[in-house]
């Protein structure tokens, strides 16, 4: 009896209450690609671009729509600004989509959208930058109680270069390359900081080197990874191989954000440059640094030794002597 | 240079220009042109992806559960809910999701559970500083972070901010942010509201935007 008992309550659960407490769950995962598009135009020219959207997750109704952005600091984040603007002109040119008006995505569904981006003519020219969004849209929200709804909303970027002679500015400063602090000990990661600014109008891409050289002729290159500068703004580059400072490892974000880490036994005086490029037969600008690090730890660790055998050495002589 | 997935055109570059130099820097300064064949005869270049990464992976942003069930609130007992955000960029080197609530939690008759503004004196947190909320007699909306990438004032598990508004035009904070290629990154985000004896009975709504995007 008791047996059946427990077979029961085991099959209410299942039937009832397993699917009542999944079915609260309503998920939300998509994805977009690709994740940037860069597009070097004249005005009157139209393009189509082919995107991808995935929903891998529970059926949902989703809204395209197209919002400019700006460089919202000197790491790569963008700040989406909530009205549109700009010259370029945006549509779809599938049959059943438009931007702004919902539609429908079920489980593990893709949706091809073929985005026209079209340029009128008689545009200045000059760099403007546009976010595609696909945004789900909030279930209905039940009555009677507190409650939040996520909206999830996935972005990819669009640069657009607009160019009637296929001139571009290129006005590149390294704003700031050192390292943090001048004097370190020989077993420190050392973090480098690079920051580039770009002063001209359109998007410039880095290329280049930061080297390394020792007193004692040892030296180590270090690659610039190629990311886009918008126009006047600056970015923090990074170079690559680096190594990870101990909170890069954790899940915090106290870590400052640094170019290179540089990781090894350094003793004495270091020289570090950079040269960065902006393309074939582009102007090169160069930076220069330098950084100390001796081995305070070691001594330490010799002259603490050091003290504690003497103390026992004349502690066993006093000790002798009685 | 070219793959399955993408074709990356170098730009050519250098019709005029100049360089002017200091102590420390050098400015460069010119005029180029870009593809100059291809873009004199078709009229535009086209680059899709990031030139310095190749993967398959596309970025991706999954929200665990988007109903944020409070229950019925009850005065001075704190509620809160929970979902985790996860971000897949592989091919995107680097990304950030901000958050953004549309209002207050609100009523249709308007009243509001205000955004909250923690324990208050030194415990003040704002849309951009989370402190420690743990009083009972502290009441509001807002939220707290743990896991993967997220703003470092969220120190533990008793630190919170409110939700930057929509409706007061207020910028969306960032909630998670990577500058480092990676893989899955993941946190979890707490909602806690709670409401005085006098907030009056109803059916208090908000709906907050979660923006995953890929850097540049």
């Amino acid at each position: 009896m008791r047996k059946n008992i427990i077979i029961i309550i085991f099959i209410i659960f299942i039937t009832i209450i397993l699917p009542l407490a999944t079915a609260h769950a309503q998920q939300v995962s998509l994805s977009l690609s690709p994740p940037l598009l860069e597009l070097f135009i004249k005005p009157g020219k139209a393009i189509m671009v082919a995107y991808n959207l995935k929903n891998y997750s529970d059926p949902t109704f989703l809204n395209l729509k197209i919002l400019p952005f700006e460089a919202k600091d000197n790491l790569g984040n963008i700040r989406i600004k909530s009205e549109f603007e700009g010259p370029v002109r945006f549509s779809l040119d599938n049959a059943d989509l438009k931007l702004d008006q919902p539609f429908f995505l079920k489980t593990n569904d893709s949706q091809q959208i073929l985005l026209r981006i079209r340029i009128p003519e008689n545009i200045t020219d000059g760099d403007y930058y546009y976010s595609l969004l696909a945004e789900t849209i909030p279930p209905t929200s039940s009555e009677g109680i507190g409650s939040a709804r996520a909206k999830a909303t996935i972005g990819s970027n669009i640069l657009v270069t607009i160019s009637n002679s296929g001139n571009v500015d290129i006005k590149p400063k390294i704003a700031l390359f050192s390292v943090r602090g001048k004097i370190f000990d020989s077993s420190d990661k050392i973090p480098v900081v690079l920051t580039v600014v770009n002063k001209g109008k359109n998007i410039i891409k880095p290329e280049g080197q930061i080297s390394l050289k020792g007193n004692f002729g040892e030296t180590a290159k270090y690659d610039i990874i190629s990311k886009n500068i918008l126009a006047r703004s600056e970015r923090l580059l990074e170079a690559t191989p680096s190594a990870l400072l101990d909170c890069d490892k954790g899940t915090d974000g106290a870590c400052p954000a640094s170019t290179l880490i540089l990781s090894g036994f350094f003793i004495g005086k270091y020289n570090l440059s950079t040269e960065i490029r902006f393309g074939e037969n582009s102007p090169t600008i160069f930076g220069f640094t330098t950084f100390y690090a001796f081995p305070f730890k070691i001594i330490a660790g010799i002259i603490f030794t050091s003290l504690i055998v003497v103390f026992i050495i004349k502690k066993e002589k006093i000790l002798a002597d009685i | 240079m070219d793959s399955s997935r993408f074709k990356i055109e170098s730009a050519n570059i250098e019709i005029a220009g100049g360089n002017k130099s200091s102590t420390s820097y050098k400015l460069a300064d010119t005029v180029g042109q870009l593809a100059a064949g291809q873009y004199s005869s078709s009229g535009y270049v086209v680059k899709a992806g990031f030139q310095y990464l190749h993967s398959i992976i596309p970025f991706r942003f999954s929200i665990s559960d988007i109903n944020i069930d409070f229950g019925t609130l009850v005065p001075s007992t704190p509620s809160t809910a929970t979902t985790n955000l996860t971000v897949y960029f592989g091919g995107a080197g680097q990304y950030q999701v901000t958050a953004v609530e549309e209002g207050p939690l609100k009523t249709q008759s308007s009243n509001a559970i205000p955004d909250t503004s923690c324990d208050g004196g030194a415990n003040t947190c704002n849309e951009s500083l989370a402190k420690v909320w743990s009083s009972a007699s502290a009441y509001g909306f807002g939220y707290g972070m743990s896991g993967n990438d997220i703003p470092a004032d969220f120190i533990d598990g008793t630190y919170f901010r409110p939700f930057p508004a929509r409706t007061v035009a207020e910028s969306p904070a960032t909630v998670m942010t990577n500058i480092n290629v990676g893989k899955n990154r993941s946190s979890t985000v707490t909602f806690k509201t709670n409401i005085s004896s006098i907030q009056p009975a109803g059916s208090y709504q908000t709906v907050i935007n979660f923006v995953a995007t890929p850097s540049y």
